[in-house]
């Protein structure tokens, strides 16, 4: 016996029209800060020349890349539902580590740098597996390893100094058919996400965060998925660690703080949802660019640099209200 | 041998035992419904075939072979999955990526290859003959219904040996709940087990081949579908004999108007609407799903923007918010559809749910008058029979109509005499349901007035004064008297409107 087929449903269709409008709204929070970065660009590129340069590109983006690293991690964190403070302590420990043992031999800056990293999924893994095993907030847990990661920084090298190989330093100054290594990195980071979101385990991460309960039910492990999660936001905060050695030349026991919560507002600006399920890399770059551009804007204006951290919360303000009105306006649609 | 056996299978949460000592047992290519009331056990005994819930003690065997899944996953390798009542899908996935989550098809370098995911949603649709549903919009979009739809194709896509159906048709129409029923013996005659859990004795009758009934944790019986009468199934259920499950319709309304409703509407799904909700009424809201009730219901309560008049026992009102609704004696409340989402917080007290909307009336000067309360608070769990084993225990442990009974509780304490009732047998045991409706009918008694939807049609018919039947966001009649009946309300809502 077959079943009948059903030739029509009770509901009354839905126009087109509001299809078009729904994949709008869903973008609403990454379009806003196009053209938030739009408008910055515009009154920054209007005061100063040469702006709209392929050199400009390359020192902005070696000047935002520590940003984007460390906000790549929190975003894949934030995705998940969850939230990663350790990052601030895991950058200070990576550059004093690098600052204190690297040496001129590149085989030993690759070792090293190979170590740093894995100790960044490993501390990642371990805030995973404690979230999990003793049910405790993500927010508490890293917050506490941050301090702890802190002040392991601080036990090795007890203010900013140490030092990086010159060749080291040199890194975001290499350029391949006019672009340097930084934008190379970025292209590499957004090639990366389009594979990541595709693949069975970003997915997993995404609908871990979306449902937790309903992901469990249907088969997902959640102690794996928060070790992975934390692991990778590790293995990011680890990597902007080694980059920031690139541009400061040093190690500092207390610079990661500086990027704990930039690396959230980045991610909250580019359309990333606290509450996990939803965001995208794209426009956590978006985000992470907005807020290092400011740092110019505010000097091609000539004002006070204490408006920077103003504009960034403005900016932040307008990016929350525009996904909470996308988010209501979705909703009256579908009730 | 039975594809599936399980002997003195017990479970407790603290002091409170969900399964005592419960035996099943199935074959392959049957529909084997299982029945009880809600916290007979049901729910239970599946989060334990499902790996989801470890057992105390007790054997399940599968094949012969011990049956011991340590999460849902086992359990999926084993050949078993459920169509959960409780949806389990991902609201920010899109349908297929719902359906083959983590069993999703994939190219040379681990990306979900969607060509290939979007020929075997096809497939698995065409196959099944599933209305229509479009794989590529997110979950969040869908209606309860189609949600529901994505849920049971979520469950075939693992092709298991086994499929529990946890009261799959509650969310869907009469249209859909029948494809589906289809189906289910589709399913029979491939040779799979179709464990099959509704409260709607019609479809059990239409479709099962055995039936087992649990009672507060225990195997009560086992039964041929044909050879037991519907009454001896709903005594053992409840363990007595239950006169009847709906009430006697005694006339109480008033020609005094409650709620007056002119040219209502609200956005673009309902306009126009007039009707008067009388003192002592239980006037029936019907249609086909989707027409507007769900739009009407919340207007009235405020919860989203109308337009129109209104008039509240004889004034003019306007209704912004829910607080507003609320206020003051005689207002407006609301039993909403969701009540897991939105009418309780399941991880508060039975005792902090009821008073959370009315904490102001046990406080003065800002402290709380816990005496006071704590006598209210009895009152309405003896007055509801809330089976609860203390006012402190946690909403989300009691049973799904005992939480229905919390959530009137929570409504009678806010003194409100209009009652919006969306919906409130939804997924609700046989024995409680009756409950429902004789307390509805005591209250309109009481002079209360009350809007009360209904997916299921025979609940309309046989509880409400008058029904107002909508189409397409409209009143398309306004039935009285002889003129309530299934085929009565059906008409009205597919039929063109005669009066347009």
């Amino acid at each position: 016996m077959t079943a009948p087929a059903l030739p029509v449903t009770t509901e009354p269709r839905k126009q087109p029209m509001n299809r078009w409008r729904g994949w709008l709204l869903d973008r609403a929070p990454f379009l806003v800060a196009c053209l938030m970065l739009s408008v910055i660009v515009a009154i920054y590129g209007a005061l100063q020349k040469g702006v709209f340069t392929l050199d400009e590109i390359n020192l902005d983006t070696a000047a935002a890349m520590t940003l984007i690293l460390a906000a790549t991690g929190q975003t894949i964190v934030l995705i998940r539902g969850g939230i990663d403070l350790s990052i601030g302590g895991m950058i200070s420990l990576g550059t004093v580590i690098a600052a204190t043992q690297f040496t001129g031999d590149p085989l030993n800056v690759a070792m090293w740098s190979a170590l740093i990293l894995a100790l960044g999924f490993a501390v990642g893994a371990v805030n995973g597996l404690l979230i999990t095993a003793l049910k405790l907030q993500p927010f508490l847990v890293t917050l506490a390893s941050w301090s702890i990661l802190n002040g392991v920084a601080m036990l090795i090298l007890p203010t900013d100094g140490g030092s990086v190989p010159g060749w080291w330093i040199g890194f975001s100054y290499n350029l391949i058919l006019g672009l340097a290594s930084p934008v190379w990195m970025l292209i590499g980071l957004i090639v990366f996400w389009y594979w990541f979101r595709a693949t069975r385990l970003g997915i997993t991460i995404q609908a871990t965060g979306s449902n937790e309960k309903s992901a469990f039910l249907s088969g997902v492990s959640i102690t794996r998925i928060n070790i992975i999660t934390y692991g990778l936001s590790g293995l990011f905060a680890a990597a902007a660690a080694l980059y920031l050695t690139t541009q400061t030349g040093a190690g500092s026991p207390t610079i990661g703080k500086d990027y704990i919560l930039p690396s959230v507002a980045a991610a909250v600006i580019g359309g990333v949802s606290l509450f996990g399920g939803r965001g995208h890399l794209l426009g956590t770059v978006i985000g992470a660019l907005i807020l290092t551009l400011i740092g110019n804007l505010v000097f091609v204006l000539r004002v006070s640099s204490y408006w920077q951290p103003v504009m960034s919360g403005v900016i932040l303000l307008v990016a929350v209200l525009a996904s909470s009105l996308a988010e209501k306006t979705a909703r009256g649609q579908e009730q | 041998m039975d594809l599936i056996e399980v002997s003195g299978l017990t479970k407790r949460y603290g002091g409170i035992v969900a399964l005592s000592e419960a035996q099943f047992s199935a074959r392959a290519g049957e529909v084997h419904a299982l029945i009880g009331e809600n916290g007979a056990g049901k729910s239970t005994f599946i989060q334990v075939l499902l790996g989801a819930v470890h057992r105390d003690s007790g054997k399940v065997a599968l094949e012969g072979q011990p049956y011991l899944p340590i999460n849902p996953n086992a359990a999926q390798a084993l050949g078993v999955a459920a169509v959960f009542q409780e949806l389990s899908l991902i609201p920010d996935l899109t349908v297929e990526q719902n359906i083959w989550f983590r069993h999703e098809p994939r190219n040379l370098i681990g990306m979900v290859d969607r060509r290939e995911m979007r020929r075997k949603t096809l497939e698995l649709f065409a196959k099944y003959h599933f209305p229509s549903l479009d794989p590529s919009r997110e979950l969040r979009r869908l209606t309860l219904a189609e949600r529901q739809i994505a849920e049971i194709a979520k469950g075939l896509a693992k092709a298991p040996r086994i499929l529990i159906l946890d009261e799959a048709t509650s969310a869907l129409p009469a249209k859909e709940a029948e494809w589906l029923l289809a189906l289910t013996r589709q399913l029979a005659a491939e040779g799979r087990l179709v464990i099959f859990i509704s409260h709607r004795m019609g479809e059990i009758r239409a479709i099962a081949d055995r039936l087992t009934i649990f009672r507060n944790g225990k195997t009560v019986a086992v039964h041929e579908a044909g050879a037991v009468s519907d009454d001896e199934i709903v005594t053992q259920m409840i363990g007595r004999h239950l006169d009847r499950l709906y009430p006697e319709r005694i006339a109480t309304a008033t020609s005094r108007a409650a709620l007056r409703v002119r040219n209502f509407g609200s956005g673009s799904r309902l306009s126009g609407i007039d009707f008067d909700l009388r003192e002592g009424e239980v006037l029936g809201v019907g249609g086909l799903q989707g027409h507007g009730q769900r739009e009407l219901f919340q207007a009235l309560f405020g919860a989203s923007r109308s337009t129109g008049t209104l008039e509240l026992w004889g004034k003019p009102t306007t209704i912004r918010n829910p607080r507003q609704a609320l206020t003051g004696r005689d207002g407006i409340a609301l039993v909403p559809e969701d009540r897991r989402g939105q009418g309780l917080l399941l991880a508060k007290s039975v005792r902090e749910n009821l008073t959370l909307s009315v904490i102001r009336r046990f406080s003065s000067n800002g402290l709380l008058d816990n005496k006071r309360e704590a006598a209210l608070v009895r009152e309405m769990v003896d007055f509801l029979r809330i089976k609860a084993g203390t006012p402190e225990q946690l909403a989300g442990t009691l049973s799904g109509g005992n939480q229905q009974k919390v959530i009137f509780g929570k409504m009678l304490l806010t003194q409100a005499r209009v009652l919006l009732l969306y919906d409130p047998t939804r997924g609700v045991d046989v024995g409680t349901k009756g409950e429902i409706f004789q307390l509805m009918r005591d209250l309109a008694a009481k002079g209360y007035a009350i809007l009360f939807y209904s997916s299921d049609l025979p609940e309309l018919v046989h509880v409400a004064d008058r029904v107002l039947v909508l189409q397409n966001g409209r009143v398309a009649a306004l039935l009285e008297g002889d003129r309530i009946s299934e085929e009565g309300i059906l008409r009205a809502a597919v039929l063109e409107t005669e009066a347009a």
